[in-house]
C-alpha cells in the first residue's frame, strides 16, 4: 500500500469514527433528554419562546429529520446558542478547548521530559533501593486520584505556604487581547504551575516504567555487549546506545497519551477552576445546557480523533519499520 | 502430595507472584481492604450516616473579636451560674457544680445529688441555694451542702434569695415555694393563675419583690410584705425563659423565638426589642451601665449596642443556657447536646467528624464497599467484553475482525471522563449507571491486547492440530486458545480494577456517584462542597490515602502478573 492511499484510508476512517460518535451522541441525548427545553422553564421562558427554540433545533420534526438537521449543522460548525451563556456555542467551545490543550500538553511534555531519563537511570540502577523507590513513587502517583493530589497541593502550596495561586488561569481582573496574549505572560505560568504539576505527576508513571522495562530488554542485546567490549564509558552506553533504542515503546505510549489529551482531566480543571472544555461539559450538563454539552463533547471527540490521526501519520514517518497497514 | 490439575496449574504462577515482594505486600493490603469492606458494619465505630451529638460543660468568654471557646468544665451541660462578691458558682446537669473564688480556677463541687440542677443563687451573706429536678433543693451554709426535703418531687427551675433568711423557688407546675432557711420550712404560695403553667426563672427586683417569668408570657410578682403573688403584664405572650434584674433596676427577660423584653430602670416600663435572630434565647444579662447580653441555642449571642441588638460572632455552635458577668469578665455557659461538627480526630471519633457531625472513620470504612464493588464488578464486565471481542476478532479474522476492530477504533475517539459524565447526567446517577459508565469504554484496551495475542496463537501447531482433529470453532477458541491468554486476562483485570476504582471515585467526587451511597470520592466531594476542607485535614487525607493504597496494591499485584504473562521479564530477574 502506498503512503498516499494509506493517508486517504486513515482520513476516511477518522471521518467514519466521527460520524458514528455523532450518531451515538445524538441518540443518547434524545433518549436521556426527550425535551431539552424543559430546563428553560426555570429560566422564565414562556411557552412561545420555548416553541421558538424547539423550532430552531427542529425538535417538532420527526426523529430522522432532526438527525439530518443535527448532522448538517455539525458539519457547518453551527451548534446553536448556549442556554446559559446566551452566546453562540462554537465561540465558547474553541477557547475552552485551547485552554484544556495548553494544560494537557504542558503536563505531558513535562512528564515525558522527566520520566524518560529517570526511567533510563532506574534501569541502570536495577535491583537497587533507588530502583524500588522510583517504581514505588511512579506507581503511587498513578494510583492517587488527581482531584485528591490536587486538593493536597492546594493545601500545601496555596493555603499553607501561599506561594502559588490555586485557581483560574490569570489573576483577576486582567485584559488580554486574544488568547495568545492571555497565555504568553508570567502570570499565566504562575497559575499553570500547580495544575500542570499535578497532571504531570500522574502521567509520569508510564514513561518511567515503560522506559525502565524496555531498557532492561535492550541491555541483553548484542550491540550493548559490543559497546562494552569497545570500552565505552557506562554513561555513554546508557544514554547513547541503549536509551535511543529503547525509545520506541515510549514514543508509542506518548502518541496514545497525546491522542487522548483533548479529553482532558475534568477533575483537575474542576479542582483548579481551570476554564477548560471538560469543566464546561460538567457545568453544561449540570445546568441542562444541552446545546453546549452536545457541542463540547462532539468537538472534544473530533479533536481526539484528529490528534490520533496526526500522531499515527507522524509515527509512520518517524519509524519506517511500521508498515502502512 | 497430588493436587487437582487446576490447582497444580495455578501453583506455578502463584509461586512466581510470591517471589515478588511488592506483590506480596499488595496482596496483603488488598486482603485487608477486602476484609474492611466485608466487615464494615462490625468495624465502624458509629453509624456513618448518624449525626453525632455530644454534651459538654462549655464555657465561652467574650474576647476582643467575639466569644471565644474556653476549656470545658466537665462532660455535662452547665445550666445556671450566679456570683456575689468574689464567689461564683455554676451548676449543671447530673448534680454537677463548680465554684471559684476571686480569679482562681473553677473547682468541682461535691454535691449530694445526681439530679440535674437548673438554678443557683447566692445570698448576700454567702449562702448558696441550688435547685433542680425531682424537687432537689441544696443549701450551702459555710462549706457544707445539705439537701432540704421538698414537699413534692417538682421540677424546679429558678431560685432567688429574698434576704439572707428566705428564698423563693419556682417550678414547672407553677410551684412558687417560699423557703425559710433557718427552720427549713417550705411554704407554697398560691399563684394568681393556678393552671399549672411552667415557671422558668425568678429575679429580685429593686423594691424587694421577686419577679417570676414563665411560659406564654406569664409574669408573676411576689411581694414578701404581703406574702401574696399578683399577675403582671410584660407585653409578650411568648414563652419566657430567663429574667435578670440588675441592682440599679435595669431588667431583661428573654424567651423563645428571639423574645427580648427590656426595662431600662426601676421606674420605666417594659419595651419589646427587635431581635436580629428568631432562635430561642435561654439566658439574658443586663447591667446598669447599659450593657446587655442575650444567649441562646446554636451559639447564638446577641449584645445591645445602645440602639439595637447585634449578633456577635461565637466560636462554637453550642447551646448556651447561662451568662455570668463578673466585672469585665463575661462568660456564656452551656451546652446540652449539640452536633459535633468538624471535630479533629479524638478517641471518640478516630478520623474526626464532618460538617454534619458524622463519624468520618465509619464513613471511610463503609466507603471501601462501593469502591471494591464498582472496581471488581466493573473490571469483570470490562474483561468479559474485551476478552470475548478480542478472541472473536482475532480468531475469525476477515469481516468480523474488521467490524469489531473498527468499533474499538471508534471508541478510542471517545474521551472517557466526559463520556461518563454525560452518561451519568443523562440517565440519573445510580450504581448500575456508574458501573456502566466506568466499563463501557474501558474494554477497548483489553480487546486490542487480547486480539493481538490471539492472532499469533491461532497460527500455532496446537491450534492447527485441534482443527484437524475436528474441534469446533468455539471449542478451539475457549478450550485451546483462551487458557493461553488467561495470564494476560488476569493482568488486565488487575489493572482495570485499579482504573475502575479511580473512575468511581472521580464520578463520586464530581457529585455523580451512586446516590445515598457512602464512597471515598463522595467524602471528598462533601469536603470540597462544604468549604471546610482547607482547614479540616482529617476530612481530606484518609479517603485519598485509602484510594491510593487500594489502587497501589492492585498495581503491585498486576506487576507480578505481568511477569507471569510475559516470560521474557522472568528471565531477567
Amino acid at each position: 500500500m502506498t503512503r498516499r492511499s494509506y493517508l486517504i484510508k486513515r482520513v476516511l476512517q477518522a471521518i467514519f469514527s466521527l460520524w458514528i460518535i455523532a450518531t451515538i451522541l445524538f441518540f443518547l441525548f434524545r433518549m436521556g433528554l426527550p425535551d431539552p427545553t424543559a430546563a428553560l422553564v426555570t429560566e422564565g421562558l414562556n411557552a412561545e419562546q420555548r416553541a421558538a427554540i424547539r423550532a430552531q433545533f427542529g425538535l417538532e420534526e420527526p426523529l430522522w429529520r432532526q438527525y439530518v438537521l443535527f448532522l448538517g449543522n455539525a458539519v457547518q460548525g453551527e451548534f446553536g446558542t448556549s442556554f446559559s451563556y446566551r452566546a453562540p456555542v462554537s465561540e465558547i467551545v474553541w477557547e475552552r478547548l485551547a485552554n484544556t490543550m495548553v494544560l494537557m500538553l504542558a503536563a505531558i511534555v513535562l512528564a515525558y521530559a522527566i520520566g524518560v531519563p529517570l526511567g533510563a537511570w532506574l534501569s541502570w540502577r536495577r535491583g537497587s533501593r533507588t530502583d524500588t523507590v522510583g517504581i514505588f513513587f511512579g506507581l503511587m502517583f498513578r494510583s492517587a486520584p488527581m482531584f485528591w493530589t490536587g486538593m493536597i497541593a492546594i493545601l500545601i502550596f496555596g493555603v499553607g505556604l501561599s506561594i502559588l495561586p490555586t485557581s483560574g488561569m490569570r489573576t483577576l481582573p486582567y485584559d488580554a487581547d486574544g488568547w495568545w496574549d492571555k497565555i504568553l505572560t508570567l502570570d499565566f505560568l504562575w497559575h499553570a504551575a500547580l495544575p500542570v504539576l499535578i497532571v504531570a505527576l500522574y502521567y509520569l508513571g508510564s514513561p518511567l516504567l515503560i522506559m525502565r522495562n524496555t531498557m532492561l530488554e535492550v541491555y541483553g542485546e548484542d550491540f550493548i555487549e559490543m559497546a562494552r567490549a569497545k570500552g565505552l564509558p557506562e554513561r555513554d552506553i546508557l544514554y547513547k546506545h541503549a536509551a535511543r533504542n529503547a525509545l520506541l515503546p515510549v514514543v508509542t505510549q506518548l502518541a496514545v497519551t497525546i491522542g487522548l489529551a483533548a479529553g482532558g482531566q475534568v477533575v483537575v480543571e474542576v479542582v483548579f477552576s481551570w476554564p477548560g472544555l471538560g469543566r464546561e461539559i460538567l457545568n453544561a450538563v449540570r445546568t441542562s445546557d444541552f446545546p453546549l454539552a452536545q457541542a463540547s463533547f462532539l468537538i472534544m471527540a473530533a479533536f481526539v480523533i484528529f490528534l490520533n490521526l496526526l500522531v499515527d501519520i507522524l509515527y509512520t514517518t518517524l519509524d519506517p519499520r511500521v508498515s502502512f497497514r | 502430595m497430588t493436587l487437582p490439575p487446576v490447582l497444580r496449574a495455578a501453583a506455578g504462577p502463584l509461586r512466581i507472584m510470591m517471589q515478588d515482594r511488592l506483590a506480596v505486600i499488595g496482596m496483603c493490603v488488598l486482603g485487608v481492604i477486602i476484609a474492611m469492606a466485608l466487615f464494615a458494619p462490625l468495624l465502624s465505630t458509629h453509624d456513618p450516616r448518624h449525626i453525632n451529638e455530644i454534651e459538654d460543660g462549655s464555657v465561652l468568654q467574650r474576647g476582643a473579636e467575639g466569644w471565644e471557646l474556653q476549656e470545658s468544665l466537665g462532660p455535662l451541660a452547665l445550666n445556671d451560674a450566679d456570683h456575689r462578691g468574689d464567689v461564683a458558682i455554676i451548676v449543671g446537669r447530673g448534680g454537677m457544680g463548680w465554684a471559684r473564688e476571686g480569679a482562681g480556677d473553677w473547682a468541682p463541687l461535691d454535691l449530694p445529688t445526681e439530679a440535674d440542677l437548673h438554678a443557683v443563687a447566692l445570698s448576700p451573706a454567702g449562702r448558696a441555694l441550688a435547685v433542680g429536678e425531682d424537687g432537689v433543693i441544696l443549701l450551702r451554709t459555710g462549706a457544707d451542702w445539705a439537701q432540704i426535703d421538698a414537699p413534692e418531687p417538682a421540677r424546679l427551675r429558678g431560685a432567688v434569695w429574698l434576704d439572707d433568711a428566705s428564698a423563693l423557688i419556682v417550678g414547672t407546675r407553677e410551684e412558687i415555694w417560699l423557703l425559710e432557711v433557718d427552720s427549713g420550712a417550705i411554704t407554697a404560695i398560691d399563684s394568681p393563675v393556678g393552671r399549672g403553667f411552667p415557671l422558668q426563672s425568678v429575679a429580685l427586683d429593686v423594691d424587694g419583690t421577686a419577679l417570676i417569668v414563665g411560659e406564654r408570657g406569664l409574669a408573676v410578682r411576689y411581694d414578701p410584705e404581703g406574702g401574696s403573688a399578683t399577675l403582671e403584664r410584660l407585653g409578650s405572650s411568648r414563652d419566657l425563659n430567663h429574667i435578670h434584674i440588675d441592682e440599679g433596676g435595669a431588667a431583661l427577660v428573654v424567651g423563645e423565638r428571639g423574645t427580648l423584653l427590656r426595662r431600662e430602670g426601676a421606674d420605666t416600663g417594659w419595651s419589646v426589642d427587635q431581635a436580629p435572630d428568631t432562635r430561642a434565647l435561654r439566658a439574658g444579662w443586663i447591667g446598669d451601665d447599659g450593657r446587655a447580653i442575650a444567649a441562646g441555642r446554636n451559639g447564638l449571642i446577641m449584645e445591645w449596642d445602645g440602639a439595637a441588638w447585634q449578633i456577635i460572632p461565637t466560636e462554637s455552635e453550642r447551646h448556651l443556657r447561662a451568662l455570668l458577668v463578673v466585672g469585665d469578665e463575661m462568660l456564656a455557659l452551656g451546652s446540652d447536646r449539640f452536633v459535633s461538627r468538624l471535630l479533629p480526630p479524638s478517641r471518640e471519633h478516630w478520623f474526626g467528624t464532618d460538617h454534619l457531625g458524622r463519624d468520618l472513620f465509619s464513613q471511610n470504612v463503609h466507603g471501601s464497599q462501593i469502591a471494591l464493588l464498582v472496581g471488581f464488578l466493573g473490571a469483570t464486565l470490562v474483561v468479559l467484553i474485551g476478552t470475548n471481542v478480542g478472541l472473536i476478532a482475532g480468531y475469525y479474522r476477515g469481516r468480523t475482525e474488521t467490524v469489531l476492530m473498527r468499533t474499538v477504533d471508534v471508541m478510542y475517539g471517545i474521551p472517557f471522563e466526559p463520556f461518563a459524565l454525560i452518561l451519568v447526567l443523562l440517565f440519573q446517577p445510580s450504581l448500575t449507571i456508574v458501573i456502566l459508565a466506568v466499563s463501557l469504554l474501558t474494554w477497548r484496551t483489553v480487546a486490542r491486547l487480547i486480539r493481538s495475542q490471539v492472532l499469533s496463537l491461532r497460527e500455532r501447531p496446537f491450534v492447527k492440530a485441534a482443527r484437524v482433529a475436528g474441534a469446533s470453532d468455539l471449542r478451539i477458541m475457549y478450550l485451546h486458545i483462551f487458557p493461553n491468554v488467561l495470564p494476560l486476562v488476569f493482568l488486565e483485570l488487575a489493572i482495570i480494577v485499579g482504573v475502575s476504582i479511580i473512575a468511581e471515585a472521580t464520578l463520586s467526587f464530581l457529585g455523580l456517584g451512586p446516590p445515598q451511597a457512602i464512597s471515598w470520592g463522595g467524602i471528598l466531594h462533601d469536603a470540597r462542597l462544604s468549604g471546610a476542607w482547607r482547614t479540616a485535614w482529617w476530612w481530606n487525607l484518609p479517603p485519598g490515602i485509602l484510594i491510593m493504597t487500594t489502587v497501589l496494591s492492585v498495581f503491585f499485584i498486576s506487576r507480578s502478573l505481568e511477569v507471569v504473562a510475559n516470560p521474557r521479564l522472568r528471565a531477567r530477574q
